[in-house]
């Protein structure tokens, strides 16, 4: 199976005072289509250090990430920025969402920013699977936290990315809603063929996931 | 574009209330230069429209053109290269209204008939010994066409056959008269002139008299300079600081957002997209404020041109306009450059 996203023996080191902090110890990941990978770990264990490298927010100190079999760690800041515009859809916690554009607004800004025309039929299509149709003219304030995590996922998947990366994407909801959030974020990554890997301090997620790795001290282990 | 007015439009009040401070400042600059502009023009509003190149009085007047006494003889030596000369008779003095008694401050030019001084404010280029054109203000101190008065210290009197529009000198509304009746009046030699004006090249001048181009002229009249300066310093400090003020101002409401940009660069918004919408922002408030700020000072004008010595100046305007947007945009690229160096890390916990 092809490898959407692929991390080969990553470490990363950071400076804090004059102590160098091992924040990844060799870390090596793929993820493939349809797959729905949880990262678990308390906080400071590294999984937030993954999850941004993985994004190419920041570099590895050695090793490599690749996105769809191509280079993207050890590209300059600006080339990983258009990647990470065109390949990868992001879900953060809260905050995904510009407060002063409504929620149809808020998907045609990325066709402002890549000078492209809206796919119409693509909203159209993500927003009755997902169910917030009724919500296009609103604006965030007026949602709840279900709602705009829903809108979050329908916006990471809507210019069609290879892998889905998700930083605590339950964080702000209750059980029920947390629980019929990632139910909607696994269905989506089959139906529409990507990698989501998430990154959550919540292990009851990991039943909805297709496979799990626990973080412990920059070290990674596989646990499903 | 996108997200700067679609940010505006959300938070109309907020945006209103800043539209509103760039418009009062705007106001305040706009309105304020306009009045020191009318003051220092209603100095030379009166010599201004002749388009002379050269002003030639006697030496001993020593700058004073109300005390230079130049006689025909030696106008006549004045030769030219090329263009045109005319005598000026000007002094300082106070006209008292014939039916009403009432006194006002004006400047007497006493001209000759035909010469281009007359002509440039009174078609039809002749006034008879006891006739005079009087700059239009002073039709506000009552006076009307065919009205009489005399000049105080002499019983000849005058009536009005016309009125001049912007005549004034040193801030006083200019009387025209007769050449010869100005001499008789102040009991100066037929034909003696003040000042003589030249459109055109002097050639020779004879001794004993001093030229002096346009702005040396206007340099000479007493308390235009310090004024002027004063004025200058005073507008130029209220630009200055409103320009600063104004572009700290757009520093401030942009770097009140920079959680919003973490979070545009986490989805991988180019750096070139989020700072075109802030300079865009930052320009939209400008020039809506500052159109709004010069709409007021214009419908001021129409009100108070009449009280006050308010006149437009689109070339100081202009260069308002300039600070200001240049301000607002700096401020808002200093904003842009923390906006660059936002950690796209800060939005993932």
């Amino acid at each position: 199976m092809e490898n959407l996203i692929e991390m080969r023996h990553i470490t990363k080191d950071f400076l804090q005072g004059e102590e160098v902090i091992h924040a990844l110890k060799d870390t090596s990941f793929s993820a493939h289509q349809g797959e729905f990978i949880a990262i678990l770990g308390p906080s400071g264990s590294g999984k937030s250090t993954f999850l941004t490298i993985l994004g190419g927010l920041q570099r590895p100190t050695t090793g490599e990430v690749l996105i769809a079999d191509g280079p993207f760690s050890r590209l300059n800041s600006k080339a990983r920025t258009k990647i990470r515009f065109e390949k990868i859809g992001f879900i953060l916690q809260a905050a995904n969402l510009l407060p002063f554009l409504t929620v149809k607004e808020q998907f045609l800004l990325y066709n402002r920013a890549s000078r492209t025309k809206p796919d119409e039929i693509r909203i159209k299509e993500l927003f009755d699977r997902l169910g917030i149709a009724k919500l296009a003219k609103n604006f965030p304030s007026s949602l709840s936290g279900g709602e705009r995590q829903r809108i979050a996922i329908a916006k990471a998947l809507y210019h069609d990315p290879v892998v889905i990366l998700a930083d605590e994407p339950t964080a702000s909801l209750d059980t029920e809603r947390a629980f019929e959030v990632i139910k909607l974020l696994a269905s989506e990554t089959k139906a529409e063929g990507k990698a989501t890997i998430m990154v959550t301090h919540d292990e009851r997620l990991i039943e909805f996931c297709d496979k799990a790795f626990s973080m412990v001290d920059g070290v990674m282990k596989q646990i499903k | 574009m996108f997200l700067a007015w679609k940010e505006i439009r959300h938070s109309k009040g907020k945006f209103a209330l800043i539209v509103a401070m760039v418009a009062l400042i705007g106001y305040l600059a706009f309105f304020l230069t306009s009045l020191a502009y009318g003051l220092a023009s209603s100095y030379t509003n009166g010599i201004d429209g002749w388009g002379a190149s050269t002003f030639i009085m006697t030496e001993d007047a020593n700058d004073n053109s109300a005390l230079s006494v130049i006689l025909p003889a030696t106008y006549d030596a004045i030769t030219l290269s090329s263009g045109d000369k005319a005598k000026l008779g000007s002094f300082p003095s106070v006209i008292k209204s014939v039916s009403s008694a009432s006194k006002s401050n004006v400047y007497v030019f006493g001209v000759e008939n035909d010469s281009f001084l007359l002509t440039s404010v009174y078609a039809p280029g002749a006034l008879g010994s006891n006739e005079a054109v009087g700059d239009s203000s002073l039709q506000k101190a009552g006076y009307v066409l065919g009205d009489a008065f005399s000049l105080v210290g002499s019983t000849t009197t005058f009536t009005l056959v016309g009125f001049a529009t912007n005549a004034t000198f040193q801030t006083a509304p200019i009387v025209y008269l007769n050449l010869s009746s100005f001499d008789a009046a102040y009991g100066r030699p037929s034909g003696a002139a003040s000042l003589i004006i030249v459109k055109g090249e002097v050639s020779s001048l004879p001794a004993g008299l001093k030229s002096y181009s346009h702005q040396d002229f206007v340099n000479t009249l007493p308390g235009y300079g310090a004024q002027v300066a004063t004025f200058s310093l005073m507008i130029g400090f209220l630009v200055g600081i409103a320009s600063f003020v104004l572009g700290v101002f757009m520093y401030v409401l942009t770097m009140q957002k920079i959680a919003y940009f973490g979070v545009m660069k986490v989805q991988g918004l180019s750096n070139a997209f989020v700072a075109s919408s802030v300079v865009v922002q930052s320009l939209l408030l400008t020039v809506f404020g500052v159109a709004i700020g010069l709409g007021l000072t214009l419908l001021s004008g129409l009100f108070l041109a009449s009280k006050m010595p308010f006149a437009v100046n689109t070339l100081f305007y202009a260069g308002i306009t300039v600070a200001f947007l240049l301000f607002s945009v700096l401020g808002a690229l200093f904003s842009v450059r923390a906006v660059l160096k936002v950690d796209p890390l800060q939005a993932i916990s």
